[in-house]
């Protein structure tokens, strides 16, 4: 037998592995899904005659027979609440947000590596196909180290929530029992797979044999997204709980109890959110490398990283805001008081606070794509605009940032002589806020549009036309946009909140319809000198930093806000919490508590940078192997 | 400030201590003049930052549960330090700037956190259940008075109103004036004698009677003493109505009143027992006994109509009678305003004791009267004027006073802004607005 045959052999033996443990916990829950609930109650209730009892799930209003003790109704005290000499919400927060900060960086980051893999893999420039390998490699480099730390913040959170909030826990783990086995199985799963992914990295990098190792990158993705999303059940149980009946006992239906009125949209934005996370710290690391770096290869290599690292973010960035209207609506639709309380009542301050720090990241955004130009011959043409896109920018961010309608006190409602502030609330209607944002996000496109084109000249025929009609199709983009903002104020508000459509809509088709029609009217364009890579200013990758640590600030805010909505509940309506904390911090508390969460994941994971460079040390021919000397050709994304 | 710099330096003593050492050790160590300076002085600056990092660490410290605005500043100082630092010590000088620059991207958000307005969500309301029936009278009568006026000694506050509601339109004490429904003081003597022995009650043969209903339920019966008057009055108002306080135009054959055990006030049998004790006790009555009084309401209430005594709701104890989380209608039916305002499109809102609420065509004639001395300049503002502050302008035809005042402290904003956004678009000859 062959090497080359015996390697193929033993690549697809490591991915039936992987497929194989990505099935094992599905066919160890198969027993107690099937029948392991529901038939010892079955069989207790024929035994007992008439005594079964029967209970009515809260949310999906079936009936089912009653498996679970109700929901424990605690005191304060050591036996319910046992503490030290500290808040232990506090606490639990810190631990908390620890683990979700890296175990969103762990899960993000083989996306990331799937999708450069994959870029490496099919393109046919092959000294490029080497550096999105090479970069792909260094990633999962990083998040080797990270996992383990993953590991360690996750076994110091169940600590955390057994020795201080025991009868909590005790009720959640009886109810997510073989959910929570699962997801310890999926662990296990996880942790193999990567290891074989990385492992295997240097073992399969040609042919048919990267083909087999991108495979493994997919079925790793689906290990983690699957983790993810068992994870998510367990929040989602605490604000929307189903699956019990009123006194919070366990109805039988595991999948009830699972599939909550939350689930879903929290899945479906904690992957987006991940997802620019991730960009956002892997841009940092990119950052400080270039930072750091004493030669001008070394800062060309990382000046590409972190633009690469900043597209795929921001590539996640634009649809998470349309995410979060989902996850929103899904609340209002759930209790309505719940979304009242996050966006009109005690939480409001907060979104202002998100308001303010979306607007930062696409400020940063811009403001670091503009540096960009810089490093591209040709692009001073578009750089006495800019000053007009700030103008834009600055104008829809200050709308964006308005409040509207606020909770407030009698005195405070008389003060201001109505329920909105006489000139500053007439900014804050939604219509208005739309399209504050939706002028932001198409700013952001015009200048990615801009970026794309920066050292090209368009060798289409009809390029002239091309280019009247995109900026004709700009144009009509913000006048519509700003037009059904100003229109909203001549209509009743329940008719005002569906202006919003069209105003998405018009700034999807900006996002869809000119990146499209400029990678058509881009192909084959001629250049007019190569992108400079390394030499962009050093104020574009604080601009990277800035952009990473507003993206950690915000995972802290919007987690925290969507956590306290429960307000004294540990499962809303359900369980409650009689601890002496079960009260809402003030928006200060927070901020500061935020910001020292965020400094210590800042200051743990630049350790695991630094731990990242030694081993690059020690291999050096390795890690040189990929990157590339001399002037860095484009990549291929732009 | 010398606090935080004692603080300091007993939190950070071994650090400097390391540093001074270091310094020390290079004045000895180094024989080269050019790297003894340098390194000397390097330790200097070291010294001096990790003196800011100490004193920025101890006011954190100290102010981490306080509202001290300036918190932040200590993590402006971090900034500070690391920016210094990174001068001196060039190989780690990349590492340095991000990390004082992440410190000062997580100072100016914690300062902005500290800067909005601080709000903090109180304690929720003690979880209780309350046993009626084992309260002494003057327990059960604490229990009614906040029931009516939303807390004990509240019954002369001006505005005071709890989960029943009385007080929108009856008054409580002599004097008082109430012109929407009978003044309560001395119910309990007037109710065995006028009420019953008025000829128009028909005591013991409800067929006769000429009220909107006859009987509270088919059966019931008519009260047989003053306690019984009470109950039938709270659970079927229009089985007798005071003259002078039918709804306009029935000609006193009408109640105005909701019936109290059904929505949107829905008091239970044991709190309704508690709110009549509370009359009897502040007159310094006997009352009679719980049981007297729940059996005297079962009379009138048959089992399947009597509301349970709401259990672990804290959310319940709200003083305010609507949130803003409630469609349009049930805040209009929560506030009362049905009873007195016909409303186009709210169903039941069928009342004439104020105008009709055809807002988006009367507002602005209004706003245009000569008489008008608000402040408004819209519709919006007009409606939100005449809910908050009804006395600012009394429409032709209507008396003052009439309407509470009390509806800008119990309703809250979210529902003030329903009711406005619905009123404006209701208009005379124009097909009622969507419920929203």
């Amino acid at each position: 037998m062959g090497l080359v045959t015996r390697k193929k052999l033993f690549s697809i033996m490591a991915l039936c592995a992987m497929v194989g443990l990505l099935l094992l916990p599905i066919v160890m829950s198969l027993p107690s899904s099937a029948a392991g609930e529901e038939a010892p109650a079955a069989d207790a209730a024929k035994k007992e005659g008439d005594k079964v009892e029967k209970g009515r799930d809260v949310y999906y209003k079936t009936e089912g027979i009653v498996v679970g003790a109700p929901a424990p109704k605690t005191t304060d005290g050591p036996k319910d609440y046992p503490r030290y000499n500290f808040e232990s919400r506090v606490l639990l927060w810190f631990a908390n947000q620890q683990h979700l900060y890296y175990g969103s960086f762990v899960l993000a980051v083989p996306i990331f590596c799937m999708v450069i893999e994959f870029m490496g893999v099919v393109t046919k420039d092959k000294a490029l196909a080497k550096r999105y390998d090479q970069l792909a490699y260094d990633f999962i480099k990083i998040s080797l180290t990270a996992y383990s730390l993953t590991a360690i913040l996750g076994g110091i959170l169940i600590f955390t929530f057994l020795t201080l909030y025991p009868a909590f826990f005790g009720y959640l783990s009886s109810i997510f029992r073989p959910v929570m086995h699962i997801y310890a199985l999926m662990f296990v799963a996880e942790s193999g797979t990567l290891y074989i992914y990385y492992y295997g990295w240097d073992k399969m990098k040609e042919g048919f044999l990267k083909w087999i190792h991108l495979s493994m990158s997919v079925v790793l993705n689906i290990i983690g997204t699957l983790l993810m999303f068992l994870a998510n059940s367990w929040i989602g149980f605490m604000m929307s709980p189903a699956g019990v009946d009123e006194q919070g006992r366990f109805l039988g239906n595991i999948w009830h109890v699972i599939h909550t009125a939350l689930w879903n949209p929290l899945n479906v934005h904690r992957i987006l959110g991940n997802m620019a996370f991730g960009g956002g710290v892997v841009a940092a690391y990119a950052a400080y490398k270039f930072l750091a770096s004493k030669t001008e290869e070394d800062r060309a290599h990382y000046d590409w990283m972190g633009y690469i690292a900043m597209a795929l973010g921001v590539a996640f960035l634009i649809p998470l805001p349309f995410a979060g209207y989902w996850l929103m609506r899904e609340v209002y639709a759930y209790r309505q008081q719940m979304g009242i309380t996050l966006m009109g009542g005690l939480l409001a301050w907060l979104f202002i606070i998100q308001a303010t720090m979306i607007g930062i990241l696409f400020l940063s955004t811009n403001y670091y794509l503009w540096q960009a130009l810089g490093r591209m011959r040709g692009a001073e043409k578009y750089q006495r605009y800019i000053k007009y896109l700030v103008f834009l920018l600055v104008c829809g961010f200050l709308v964006f940032i308005t409040p509207h309608t606020m909770v407030m006190s009698p005195a405070e409602l008389k003060a201001m002589g109505g329920q909105q502030h006489p000139v500053l609330g007439n900014y804050g209607v939604m219509s208005a806020k739309n399209g504050g944002i939706n002028v932001i996000i198409t700013t952001t496109v015009l200048s990615f549009v801009w970026y794309m084109r920066g050292n090209k000249v368009s060798t289409v025929s009809w390029s002239k036309f091309g280019n009247i009609f995109m900026g004709v199709f700009f144009a009509c983009a913000y006048v519509n946009i700003i037009w059904l903002a100003i229109y909203g104020y001549y209509i009743p508000a329940n008719v005002r909140v569906g202006l919003s459509v069209p105003q998405v809509a018009t700034t999807l088709s900006c996002l869809f319809f000119m990146f499209a029609l400029n990678g058509v009217m881009m192909k084959g364009a001629k250049q007019m000198g190569p992108i400079e890579w390394g030499k962009i200013s050093a104020r574009s990758q604080y601009a990277l930093i800035m952009l990473a640590t507003a993206f950690t600030w915000m995972m802290g805010l919007m987690g925290y806000i969507r956590s306290s909505v429960r307000l004294f509940w540990h499962v809303n309506e359900i369980m409650r919490d009689n601890s002496p904390w079960a009260y809402t911090h003030t928006v200060g508390f927070a901020a500061n508590m935020i910001s020292f969460n965020v400094l210590f994941f800042w200051v743990s994971i630049l350790f695991v940078f630094w731990l990242g460079s030694l081993a690059a040390k020690k291999a050096p021919v390795e890690a040189k192997a990929g990157v590339p000397g001399g002037a860095p050709q484009p990549a291929g994304s732009h | 400030m010398g606090n935080l710099i004692n603080e300091a330096l007993s939190m950070g003593w071994m650090v400097l201590a390391i540093l001074a050492g270091l310094l020390i050790y290079f004045q000895v160590s180094i024989s080269d003049p050019v790297a003894k300076k340098r390194a000397t002085f390097k330790t200097l600056i070291g010294i001096v930052a990790a003196f800011l990092l100490f004193v920025a660490i101890a006011n954190y410290k100290n102010n981490f549960y306080g509202e001290n605005r300036l918190l932040p500043v200590s993590l402006v100082m971090i900034t500070a330090t690391a920016f210094v630092m990174a001068l001196y010590f060039t190989n780690l000088a990349a590492l340095l700037k991000i990390g004082g620059f992440m410190f000062f991207v997580a100072a100016f958000l914690s300062g902005y956190g500290n800067w909005l307005p601080q709000v903090e969500g109180g304690f929720p309301p003690k979880e209780e259940k309350l046993d009626f029936s084992s309260m002494t009278p003057q327990q059960l009568a604490d229990e009614g008075e906040k029931i009516i006026f939303g807390g004990i000694g509240q019954n002369k506050v001006q505005g005071a109103i709890g989960k029943g509601q009385c007080p929108l339109c009856h008054a409580f004490h002599a004097g008082m004036l109430g012109e929407r429904a009978p003044n309560l003081l001395g119910l309990p003597e007037r109710a065995g004698k006028e009420r019953l022995e008025d000829p128009k009650y028909s005591k013991g043969n409800p067929s006769k009677r000429e009220y909107a209903e006859k009987e509270s339920f088919p059966g019931a019966g008519t009260a047989e003493n003053g306690q019984e008057y009470i109950a039938e009055s709270h659970s079927c108002p229009s089985c007798y109505v005071v003259s002078g306080y039918g709804v306009k135009g029935t000609n006193d054959k009408e109640s105005p009143m909701p019936k109290i055990h059904k929505p949107p006030i829905s008091l239970s049998l044991p709190e309704l027992a508690a709110v009549d004790t509370w009359l009897y006790v502040r007159e310094g009555r006997e009352a009679p006994s719980y049981e007297e009084i729940t059996k005297s309401y079962e009379k009138f209430i048959p089992e399947a109509e009597r509301p349970k005594m709401q259990e672990d709701k804290p959310a319940a104890a709200s003083a305010l009678l609507a949130d803003g989380s409630e469609p349009v209608d049930q805040i209009f039916a929560k506030a009362q305003c049905v009873v007195c305002h016909t409303i186009p499109g709210i169903p039941g809102a069928t009342g004439t004791q104020g105008p009709k609420l055809e807002e988006g065509t009367n507002a602005p004639n209004r706003i245009k009267d000569p008489a008008y001395k608000g402040s408004a300049h819209s519709t919006p503002e007009y409606i939100m004027e005449s809910v908050v502050s009804p006395s600012t302008y009394v429409v032709k035809g209507f008396p003052d006073n009439l309407m509470p005042k009390v509806f800008g402290q119990k309703l809250s904003a979210g529902a003030l802004k329903k009711i406005v956004d619905y009123l404006s678009q209701v208009k005379a000859g124009a097909p009622p607005p969507k419920i929203s």
